[in-house]
């Protein structure tokens, strides 16, 4: 399979922050060797487990962040290891590092330490950025949805309700897709120039414009947004539109218009199901009267409460869907494993686990496009699986000399 | 009508971007190319506009031609309304910049054979193809991949929608809370026992955009190296599933599914688990009665220890019930109760000030205000930069994060008025004459 970032090494400093973009460059083609302590990466430690069973080769999280990479395990605190990762940096076109500012400075790997290599593309994915009052606060992914502003407007309509941050390290996604952004941009660049550069991404910058109305709101209107059970944030309180379904699903109800035929589908399916009571007024078949009540009234809005809780969630969506109607079916993650339309198109892959014996389904990633092959090429390592690989055959070590840094814990 | 157009320097210097996009997920991946010089064109239907010209949500005025716009149907800049003759419309609120900025606007009638004919025209001249409509506008127009691809092989062809150009579902209609909680993004939030609490925006149409940005990025890289361009079928719910690897293999593997009780763990963690770990009410409301709020999470004993301290209840942490990480999760409700009884009384900035300086993670939740107003991290990396706008004056709006050495993004000064730049498009890009783009107006072609 052909990959757009087929050809490239990167050099990933293990870290949670920044392994999907990691993943996403060896998805690509690349070729991402992993440096991570010889007591493995925080990755490798988070869960979930094979079988619960805590082992630092069968996290789960690990193996979905990690497809494809290689893992070298050094101690990257010591001098021989910083002098080792100097070494490989020299032959990279990526280097992706989230240590705290400074840290890389004290064992000469920043970036002035390590750019006579003209070529590398040096990326550091932090909290903070590389400056400014808050670049050394601690944080975690979900102090970055309260800091960022997603908490604020998610949660519950009871105002005496938490704000609620989802799962699913979900600000390191954001701060990973701009990283990528900018290697990509970076890449395309050296193309002619033939000149890497540095790059530095702030999870908290990246986080703090991805809260769509929210900051323009505040900035244009003055407006400070209720948060609403299951829906956008707004200004004006509204009704709920999260609805429950016959079988104990919800239903996200929200739609920006409901056009004739539509419309005369909808209510059609509510006679059917002896639900649409007031709605068969023809005064309602007058496009401007049924959207001006489905925003300020009730009758609409209650005809579509009833309907969507007299029927299963999966007829719901498919229904108001064949319809011309957006509603969406809240699914869990694995309940899309059924749906034929992503196994129509080939979304899930096999990638193979000795450790287990068979192939797990993967998902493919964002994109369909052979052109760009981002998908998962093979399982994540095992820790230190590539050490020898890496130190012998590429920085052309003796083996004794590996086996000694073993033997002083320096690698593993 | 500018006649000409130049273009800041930048890396993306000579990359023309043919735009169809509207809405808000379609045009962030061309808006993150502006800030490096690519040049975009923005086309709008000939006799409308794209509705963020008006409003970001809801917008007053979808889907019809002509409709005199006034100020009645809005109120703020951000609704377009408020200019001083309460009838001209300014085609141009500052939530329509944050999403067109530097991008150039031109109108096209596709529909009719002489327009579809100009945008032929312009896809042979472009590097990329970006749109947002759903699975059958493109194709219905002509314009399949096919046919693009015959037209100049070359070009990059993104497409945005909600599930992709292929399968059952691929008539299906989405925006950003459909594309979450099909994919699973909506149920994975919210509190044990609630209705999913889901994402209070459209997650998806902003990260799904930023992926939309991040997949043109890429395409134009393998154009570059290869010669050939590509048909990118970004589907957003298959975006939004790839942010939910680890559940899906959890299920994979240990067969266990998210619709268990316990699951989603509201703002405590599960992988690992950890606690302290969690929101906490503080004194005082923001400006509609919401009470404040800050997020604390001890990850490490050490933490944990400094958190008793600053709490000034230094023996909880050799009390048995908290001594260790594994007590204080399964202490956890008597846990967040001390926690939550020494945050209430304070103030939710000097809890966060306090907590990091003891090495403790704690963050505000911050609103929109308190990010654009009081956010010193923010302002210090100039995230809100001030743009001047011809018509509504100065503002700011939210800039871009990844900050290059060598190559630094920019930031232009507003987004295009409505088709500004027709006449460097067909007249100095495609060569009509005055006469020739006279003629194409009166056939309402442009």
């Amino acid at each position: 399979m052909n990959g757009v970032y087929d050809g490239l090494t990167v050099v990933e400093l293990a870290d949670r922050r920044n392994q999907w973009a990691g993943k996403l460059l060896a998805d690509g083609g690349a070729r991402v060797i992993q440096i991570e302590p010889p007591a493995g990466g925080p990755g490798r430690w988070c869960g979930p487990f094979v079988d619960d069973t805590v082992d630092p080769d069968r996290c789960l999280d690990y193996w979905w962040y990690n497809t494809g990479k290689q893992s070298v395990a050094l101690d990257v605190g010591r001098p021989p290891a910083q002098d080792l990762l100097r070494r490989l940096l020299a032959g990279a076109d990526v280097f992706l590092e989230s240590t705290p500012p400074g840290t890389l400075r004290a064992y000469g790997l920043d970036h002035g330490s390590v750019s006579s290599n003209r070529a590398l593309i040096y990326t550091s994915l932090t909290d903070f950025g590389q400056d400014g009052p808050w670049r050394d606060y601690r944080m975690n992914d979900a102090a970055h949805l309260a800091l960022g502003g997603h908490m604020a407007s998610t949660g519950y309509s009871d105002p005496t309700l938490t704000p609620i941050g989802g799962q699913g390290h979900q600000a390191w996604h954001m701060g990973c897709v701009f990283a990528l952004h900018g290697i990509t941009l970076a890449l395309f660049d050296r193309m002619t120039t033939g000149e890497g550069q540095y790059i530095d991404v702030s999870i908290h910058d990246a986080c703090s414009i991805g809260t769509e109305s929210a900051v323009p709101e505040w900035l244009y209107n003055g407006a400070t947004l209720y948060r609403q059970t299951g829906m956008h944030a707004s200004a004006r309180r509204r009704a709920d539109l999260e609805l429950p379904t016959a079988d104990g699903m919800y239903v996200i109800a929200v739609n920006q218009t409901f056009g004739d035929r539509g419309w005369a589908k909808l209510i059609e399916w509510m006679e059917e199901k002896g639900v649409a009571g007031e709605l068969t007024d023809p005064k309602y078949r007058d496009e401007a009267v049924r959207m001006a009540d489905y925003r300020q009234g009730t009758a609409v809005l209650d005809g579509i409460r009833r309907l969507i809780a007299a029927c299963k969630g999966e007829e719901v969506f498919t229904r108001a869907q064949s319809y011309g109607i957006s509603w969406g079916l809240v699914r869990a993650p694995e309940e899309n494993y059924d749906v034929a339309h992503y196994q129509q198109r080939d979304f899930w892959r096999d990638v193979e686990h000795p450790e287990i014996g068979r192939a797990i389904r993967y998902p493919r990633g964002p994109f369909m496009c052979d052109a760009l092959g981002i998908a998962p090429r093979g399982r994540a390592p095992h820790l230190g699986e590539h050490t020898r690989l890496v130190l012998e055959g590429d920085l052309g070590l003796p083996a004794a000399q590996v086996d000694a840094l073993a033997a002083a814990g320096v690698v593993r | 009508m500018n006649a000409s157009v130049t273009l800041p320097k930048g890396i993306l210097n000579g990359v023309r971007i043919l735009d169809f996009t509207w809405k808000t997920v379609g045009p962030w991946a061309p808006r993150l190319l502006t800030h490096f010089g690519a040049e975009i064109i923005h086309v709008e239907r000939v006799g409308s506009w794209d509705d963020h010209r008006y409003a970001a949500h809801p917008s007053p005025i979808v889907g019809g031609p002509q409709k005199e716009f006034t100020s009645e149907q809005g109120t703020g800049p951000l609704h377009g309304g408020g200019h001083a003759d309460g009838k001209k419309p300014y085609y141009n609120t500052p939530y329509f910049t944050i999403l067109h900025h530097g991008k150039l606007a031109i109108s096209l009638n596709t529909r009719h054979p002489k327009g579809l004919a100009l945008a032929e025209r312009l896809i042979g001249i472009s590097d990329a193809v970006v749109e947002n409509f759903s699975g059958e506008v493109f194709p219905s127009w002509g314009l399949t991949w096919e046919r693009i691809h015959e037209i100049n092989p070359r070009v990059v062809y993104l497409s945005t929608s909600g599930f992709g150009h292929t399968g059952p579902y691929k008539a299906y209609r989405s925006f950003g809370p459909t594309a979450a909680a099909q994919s699973g993004l909506s149920l994975a939030s919210g509190l044990p026992g609630m209705p999913p609490a889901g994402w209070g925006f459209s997650y998806m149409d902003v990260m799904g955009g930023w992926m939309g940005g991040l997949a043109l990025v890429m395409g134009l890289l393998q154009a570059r190296k290869t010669g050939e361009g590509s048909y990118i079928d970004y589907a957003v719910t298959e975006g939004a599933m790839s942010l939910l690897g680890t559940y899906m293999l959890d299920f994979q593997v240990n067969g266990r599914t998210t619709r268990r009780p316990g699951f989603p763990p509201g703002n405590r963690a599960l992988w690992p688990a950890v606690a302290p770990h969690n929101t906490y009410r503080c004194s005082g409301k923001d400006r509609v009665g919401q009470d404040w709020w800050v997020f604390v999470a001890c990850e490490t004993q050490a933490q944990f220890e400094s958190l008793c301290r600053v709490m000034g209840q230094p023996d909880l942490s050799t009390d048995p019930r908290f001594a260790t990480n594994e007590a204080r999760v399964a202490n956890q409700d008597a846990l967040d109760a001390i926690v939550g009884r020494w945050i209430r009384p304070r103030r939710r900035y000097d809890v966060m000030r306090r907590c990091q300086e003891a090495g403790i993670i704690a963050a505000v939740v911050q609103s929109a205000e308190d990010r654009v107003e009081h956010d010193p991290q923010l302002k210090h990396r100039d995230m809100h930069p001030v743009v001047n706008h011809p018509e509504i004056g100065e503002f700011e709006y939210e800039g871009y994060p990844v900050k290059l050495s060598r190559t630094p993004a920019f930031v232009h000064g507003r987004g295009p008025l409505l088709r500004e730049h027709n006449r460097y498009v067909y007249g100095e890009l495609l060569g009509l004459s005055d006469e020739e783009m006279k003629s194409l107006e009166n056939d309402k072609v442009i």
